[in-house]
């Protein structure tokens, strides 16, 4: 029986031609993603993790494959499993299957293992497209590795197929239970957000094994495996079924059958699906079966008057409308839904903005961003899938032979519909509305902006789900087969989403783009409003077309072929239907040109290719003037005046220029930011302009009279800043804004001298283009570069005077002190001076600003921020006041007499230290809210602050040379006075969570460096991970190994020899000389290891007992530790050691661990520890002093052996 | 009057479902007869404008059906042969729904009419019940009622007493009959009774074809006086057709009994039997 069930099934799903389309599309799907991929368009540049992971690496293979085949894939498992049995009942065969004898488990698992055959043979395509994709010769053969089988055959069966199995149960199941498509749906959406949920609250370090667990796609499992795997690694290694990920696999294998058991138990052959919820239906009486004939008397009807018009279809289409919508809000899943969607808000709502775990106050702009965020898939989902049940509604009900042939045009039936959807979208977004004021209010937070919620919901967001409707419901009208609409519109959704962009290169080509909307507090939507609704027009009119086409060839009567719909849409009686497509075009004609004419002909626009390209150009054409001697800046003297209004500014100038070279300079280059409007230029001594490259804006003038060693010359200029229509891509802060302008120097004034930063810094990028191979920073022996400071090529320390103008009711501010401040004109002048002198890099910042002065020893703090921001302003003074105090006592004295801490717009979330002035972005502080009593916040607006402020000393005082290792010398250093800071400040305790993450990012990022991982003390420009995350780490920890005094004691000494002196600057050579003559014989060790390579540690304790003798207890330990050397390809080696590692341990949960330093060799060291307290728990290097890539075996609980004995 | 020309149809599977069919159908009702698969829907659903015809046209006075679908649907009123309905959802609410896209626009004549037609077809009892619960006969009258919204001027019932009880059908007849002279009825069916009882003028189609037409009592007595049976044993049945023009064998009280057509008096124990409208379609569509 079973046998002939399943194979007939099988014949019925071999004979279905959807069978094959599916097939077909997900092999093209993933053929084309693997060319992409693959670069075979050097122009198109995809890479996941890093350009030295291989496009066919086991890793890219199973992100590809495992995803695809959920998201899309999903919709085939509700299609052909889901419906196994479901087609039954719509079919009426159900009667005829129910009376033959064939079994209960013969007719079901017949059934589903035909079904999830089928589904899983479909669901292999993905690697067939990916292994022919990859073997075309399109594809650049240095991104793919030799063919390797394993991975497609392990990612099929470790994750395809368990997680096909368990899906396809749950769809089973559920049509067993409720035998109604809509639950089956219903059932998806739950996973999808329970899946989000899940990864929302469990994404933090001390959630990661759990979270490995409870993924039932097994994807959280196979990132624990991989977590930080290096780049050779994740080229060769694939994921193996071992640990967390098979017990994983087992877990949810195991929970597979237990709800195809649940569905199987459940199901009875009956034609009517067993009652959920126990109610006694109640008895009607059956009507007396006596014959009575009718009286029909047609002439009794009463008389009504019919009416074709088109008002009178207007009104229908309003009574259909509100019977559409009335359908939706009576459905009860529908209403299941929203119950669920508003759990999943609240479930999430503890994640809201999380930065290094900490939370952040629930402002609305917060909230309704965040619940928007979260609420997109599950939006989606709906649109798509309510979209397909309302068109074909009629048709699935077999409705449609008595409706089609109602005298209703086409498009009451198609607008009826779809206002049925954006009705149902509007329910949605409300309901985010609802819960977000709720989070709110239950959070204590009370001012609520409701007229925000209504602009970002219903201004902004729900346009774009309404095109998506319109573009579902296109697809819908037009398919065949329901499923295949589904499939259809998924697949869509996916490609514009992921790849539209990168292929077709402008977002005119991109369903529904547009350049970005952000809010701000300070700046609102600013002027991000104007070009988002000029997009969404061209889009609208786009959808306007593609809705009067839904409704001109909207299915009606029997399956037609489409030259017949066409006949019927060519119909005289559809020329307003061809009208309105007419005007769609127009509309979407026009706008789409005015949008290419402020996007591509005001602006520039190009692809990363092309503007590589000019790149590339710029570097042929101009390197050869990289060394050719160039005068300094040594005096600024500026008049800028800021327009935020227009987005513009006018700044006027003189730059004094000294040669500090040993010879004579007859030739000046200088260079203007792009789009720079230069008024006038000119030289003190008589010049001549002896090459001008526009394109470049790269002037090259020859002096009349060479500037002599020690001689000087002013260069004065004006130049314009001028903001035309808008770009494609959102611009935040390149130009003045309406409130919370933040521009510096390098983005409007004139440079001096060959910019290597304009060269491409990515070498693969660099291949492409034909240019050699580059290091990323100058090597640290190159004294050449000793001359040019790290940050400023064309300066040493500089005077600085600025006056700044801006409108009349916002506060413009640059370094210096204020020495006057003017109204004229309408507009607010601010003449800034500064006492000594700075690096050659300055702000310019304009806002409506509120202030908060303290004075803390004679220096004055200012917060300059937006009204309403005042939350943490209390952390930030007293941030400034503790890290003043620190570095004043322990590095040098402060230069200036000044800190102002300046709000800007969250466009970008950073901060920034420019001389006694630190721009802070909205987004990084502002709005934290800190719980005090956790350990696990970080008082991250108190540590941005002391990071900022010690730049003041690491950057400020004392820069390093243009070479490799000197962002050790400003971030580091940065770094370590920011983390001494919070540790005097919140005690070890707290700091430790902080190095935790760091720890997190340190070992994450590494693993995706697309160049070499260089040792601290050679850390290239572009490895942040290492100078932030690594160097605070190794920095903390000399400072516990070598002592607190040692380590400033050595910063003391190199600020005091190099501090504010200009060329040659110094290296981190000079550093760790330094360093190492305070460190004594037994510990240079630890400097070799932090700064000149990478080291990592592997420690666990095995064994871990404690033993009470007398009044004393011990703890009995077994620890492993091995030192780890890691080469720059990231291979990695076991070394010998004899390290100091300490072992601390803990009392109980809460208080301070004790602490005891070992001399531990490399390999397995039994430890016995003497303790008074009887111990709780053990743990090796309890301070994180050293970097270990498996934390969670460092520490072990104790047993208690006489215990354990006794037992 | 409703005038079909030349009407052809086949299907992309190759079955010739309509072959040069043309038919004048004027006011009154007419009764299409023919077996399963004769090609009756097909032509019910052309003129209902769900379907189209390769070639050929369907005029209804001034109206062009395939060109003009929107102008038929106003004076349309279809049941079809079979449809489904929205679950939990009442008769009342249905025919109000059907009456809105009707184009009955006024809520207080939307009203009455639903619940006189709801009266006049038995169903007022009824009319909060989910259709999905309705019988075979309820629902057919649930079908007519809502096909009569609107007063139409077309109205094709499609195979309506398929599945019906006697007495139900009886019911449905009855229905049928009183809905007026004035307009144009189409009533397909495979069931004689059904034509014979109701209907003035007819048509009998067989493979895609119009094979007769006419009044229902002139076809009769065309053939009256040439009917003849006999009763034989089954294994005779074969020797008598090939022997004589039968229009039908048939069991009778346990036994077989043949009809033949024959003009004059075959002899051989046959028995003269009255013509009726059976004998004509059963020796038409052989």
């Amino acid at each position: 029986m079973f046998g002939s069930i399943f194979a007939f099934e099988l014949h019925r799903l071999a004979a279905s031609v959807s069978t094959y389309i599916y097939f077909f599309i997900l092999f093209a799907v993933t053929f084309f993603v693997a060319v992409l991929v693959g670069g075979a368009f050097p122009d198109v540049n995809i890479n996941f993790g890093g350009e030295k992971i291989y496009a066919n690496a086991p890793v890219i293979i199973d992100a590809i494959f495992s995803n695809l085949d959920f998201y899309i894939g999903t919709i085939l498992m509700v299609a052909i499993i889901g419906t196994a049995v479901l087609k039954d009942f719509r079919s009426n065969t159900y009667s005829m299957i129910f009376t033959t004898p064939v079994s209960k488990f013969d007719y079901l698992f017949g059934r589903f293992s035909a079904c999830l055959l089928v589904t899983l043979i479909i669901l292999s395509a993905p690697a067939f497209g990916l292994m022919a994709g990859y073997a075309t010769p399109w594809v650049n053969s240095s991104r793919i590795e030799a063919f390797m089988l394993l991975p497609y055959i392990h990612t099929y069966w470790q994750t395809i197929v368990p997680n096909t199995i368990l899906f396809g149960s749950i769809y089973f199941s559920v049509s067993l239970i409720s035998r109604d498509i809509f639950v089956i749906w219903l059932s998806l959406l739950i996973i999808f957000v329970v899946l989000s949920v899940s990864n929302a609250i469990f994404n933090s370090l001390d959630f990661r094994t759990m979270a490995a667990l409870i993924d039932p796609r097994g994807n959280m499992a196979k990132s624990t495996l991989g977590r930080y795997w290096s780049t050779d690694q994740k080229n060769h290694l694939h994921y193996t079924l071992t640990g967390l990920f098979l017990l994983n696999r087992i877990i949810w294998l195991g929970i597979s059958c237990i709800v195809w058991i649940i569905g199987y138990s459940y199901f009875s052959f009956t034609s009517a699906p067993r009652r959920l919820f126990l109610k006694t239906p109640k008895t009607a009486e059956t009507p007396k079966m006596t014959f009575i004939p009718s009286f029909f008397r047609k002439s009794e009807l009463p008389p009504v008057s019919q009416s074709f018009d088109t008002a009178s279809h207007l009104r229908i289409l309003f009574g259909l409308a509100v019977n559409e919508c009335k359908t939706i809000l009576r459905n009860t899943y529908f209403r299941i839904i929203l119950l669920f969607g508003m759990l999943f808000l609240f479930l999430v709502s503890s994640q809201i903005g999380k930065i290094y775990d900490t939370t952040v106050f629930p402002v609305t702009y917060q909230v309704v961003e965040y619940f928007d965020g979260v609420f997109q898939l599950l939006l989606t989902i709906l649109t798509i899938m309510f979209t397909g049940e309302i068109v074909w509604r009629g048709r699935d009900n077999r409705m449609d032979n008595i409706l089609d042939a109602l005298p209703v045009p086409n498009w009451v039936f198609y607008v009826s519909k779809l206002a049925g959807i954006f009705f149902m979208q509007v329910i949605l977004l409300s309901l985010i509305m609802v819960c977000g004021v709720a989070v709110q209010l239950y959070k204590g937070y009370t001012h609520i902006e409701p007229l925000l919620y209504i602009q970002y919901l219903f201004g902004f967001k729900l346009i774009d789900i309404w095109l998506l409707a319109i573009l579902a419901m296109f697809v819908q009208s037009l398919v065949t087969n329901k499923y295949l609409g589904y499939f259809i519109v998924a697949l869509f959704y996916f490609w514009n989403g992921t790849f539209a962009m990168l292929v077709l290169k402008n977002s005119l080509f991109v369903f529904s783009s547009d350049p970005g909307v952000v809010y701000s507090d300070m700046n609102h939507f600013g002027h991000t409003v104007f070009p988002y609704f000029i997009y969404k027009l061209y889009w609208s009119a786009f959808a306007l077309v593609l809705a009067a086409l839904s409704s001109l060839f909207w299915a009606r009567g029997t399956a037609k072929t489409f030259k017949l719909r066409l006949a019927d849409a060519r119909n005289k009686a559809n020329a307003r239907s061809w009208a309105i497509v007419t005007i769609g075009l127009l509309v979407f004609i026009g706008s789409g040109g005015f949008i290419y004419f402020n996007t591509n002909v005001q602006n520039k626009f190009m692809t990363e290719f092309q503007q590589e390209e000019l790149q590339a150009k710029f570097e042929k054409t101009y390197k050869k003037f990289r060394n050719a001697p160039q005068p300094k800046i040594t005096d600024v003297a500026l008049n800028v005046d800021l327009f935020p209004n227009e987005r513009g500014l006018h700044a006027s100038g003189t730059f004094v220029l000294q040669n500090k070279s040993k010879g004579p300079i007859d030739s000046v280059h200088v260079l203007m930011p792009d789009g720079i409007k230069v008024r006038e230029l000119k030289f003190s001594r008589s010049s001549q302009l002896m090459s001008n490259d526009t394109q470049y804006s790269y002037r090259i003038y020859k002096l009349a009279q060479p500037l002599q060693p020690g001689d000087t010359t002013v260069l004065s200029f004006t130049v314009d800043m001028v903001s035309k229509g808008f770009k494609q891509s959102f611009t935040g802060l390149s130009t003045p804004i309406y409130n919370g302008t933040f521009v510096n120097n390098e983005s409007f004034l004139p440079s001096i001298g060959y910019d290597r930063n304009y060269e491409i810094s990515d070498n693969n990028h660099r291949k492409k283009h034909g240019l050699g191979y580059r290091r990323t920073s100058n090597p640290i022996n190159d004294t050449a570069s000793y001359q040019r400071s790290l940050f400023t090529r064309d300066a040493d320390f500089i005077t600085f005077d600025a006056t700044v103008s801006t409108v009349a009711d916002q506060t413009a501010i640059a370094p210096g002190y204020l020495v006057k401040d003017w109204m004229d004109n309408g507009r607010h002048y601010f003449h800034y001076k500064m006492d000594n002198k700075i690096l050659n890099f300055y702000s310019f910042l304009s806002a409506r600003y509120t202030v908060k002065k303290e004075v803390f020893n004679n220096v004055n703090l200012e917060i300059y921020y937006n009204k309403g921001h005042e939350y943490n302003l209390n952390r930030m003074f007293n941030s400034m006041k503790k890290s003043l105090t620190y570095y004043t006592a322990h590095f040098s004295p402060y230069q200036h007499k000044q800190v102002r801490i300046l709000e800007f717009p969250r466009y970008a979330t950073f901060a920034q230290s420019f001389p006694n002035t630190i721009p802070t972005s909205e987004g990084i502080g502002f709005i934290a809210n800190v719980d005090d009593s956790s350990k696990e916040n970080v008082d991250y607006p108190f540590y941005v602050t002391a990071h900022e402020v010690a730049h003041q000393w690491f950057a400020h005082q004392v820069i390093g040379a243009d070479v490799e290792g000197s962002n050790m010398m400003s971030e580091t250093f940065a770094q370590y006075g920011a983390i001494m800071v919070m540790e005097k400040e919140y005690g070890e305790d707290r700091i430790r969570k902080f190095l935790h993450i760091e720890m997190d990012g340190y070992l994450r990022d590494r693993s995706n460096d697309a160049e070499k991982e260089k040792p601290l003390a050679l850390v290239d420009n572009s490895q942040q991970y290492i100078f932030y995350q690594k160097g605070g780490i190794v920095m903390h920890a000399l400072n516990k190994y070598l002592g607190e005094d040692s380590v400033n004691h050595a910063l003391k000494n190199f600020i005091e020899q190099y501090a504010l002196k200009g060329a040659p600057y110094p290296t981190t050579m000079d550093f760790l000389a330094t360093l190492r003559r305070s460190t004594p014989d037994s510990l240079q060790y630890l400097i070799t290891d932090a700064f000149e390579r990478i080291t990592l540690y592997d420690n666990k304790i095995t064994v871990a007992k404690s033993r009470k003798e007398g009044e004393k207890y011990f703890v009995e330990a077994t620890i492993e530790s091995h030192k780890i050397v890691s080469d720059s390809t990231g291979k990695e080696t076991v070394v010998p050691s004899d390290d100091y590692i300490e072992i601390g341990v803990y009392k109980d949960r809460k208080s301070s661990p004790q602490i005891t330093r070992y001399k531990l060799k490399g390999g397995e060291t039994k430890l016995s520890i003497p303790t008074n307290d009887k111990p709780y728990k053990v743990i090796i290097d309890p301070r994180l002093l050293l970097i270990d890539k498996k934390l969670d075996d460092n520490e072990m609980k104790l047993e208690d052996e006489t215990k354990t004995a006794k037992k | 009057m409703l005038q079909i020309t030349n009407l052809s149809k086949t299907y992309p599977n190759g079955v010739k479902a309509l072959q040069d069919v043309s038919l004048t159908i004027s006011n009154g009702m007419f009764g299409l007869l023919g077996p399963n698969g004769a090609g009756k829907s097909t032509l019910m659903r052309t003129i209902a404008t769900l379907q189209d015809a390769d070639s050929g046209t369907i005029m209804f006075g001034d109206i062009n059906v395939s060109k003009q679908k929107q102008e038929l649907r106003k004076v349309l009123g279809y049941l079809p042969q079979e449809f489904g309905v929205y679950p939990r959802v009442s008769a009342e609410e249905m025919l109000h729904y059907i009456a809105r896209l009707k184009g009955v626009a006024n809520d207080k004549e939307r009203k009455e009419l639903v619940q006189a037609l709801l009266e006049q077809v038995n169903l007022y009892n009824h009319r909060k019940k989910s259709l999905s619960g309705y019988s075979g006969g309820m629902k057919q009258r649930f079908g007519i009622a809502q096909a009569l919204i609107g007063s139409p001027k077309l109205i094709i019932v499609d195979e309506p007493t398929a599945g019906l009880d006697p007495a139900e059908r009886l019911r449905f007849n009855n229905l049928l009959s009183e809905i007026g002279e004035n307009i144009v009825i189409i009533l397909s069916t495979h069931i004689v009774e059904d034509v014979s009882e109701l209907c003035r003028d007819m048509a009998i189609i067989a493979g895609g074809k119009v094979v007769q037409r006419g009044n229902p009592e002139d076809l009769v007595n065309a053939l009256e006086n040439r009917i003849w049976s006999k009763r034989v044993k089954k294994d005779e049945v074969a020797q008598y057709q090939a022997n004589y023009k039968m229009v039908l064998a048939k069991l009778s009280a346990g036994s077989m009994k043949v009809f033949i057509d024959s003009e004059t008096d075959p002899g051989n124990d046959f028995k003269r039997e009255r013509a009726t409208l059976e004998d004509v379609y059963f020796s038409n569509i052989f």
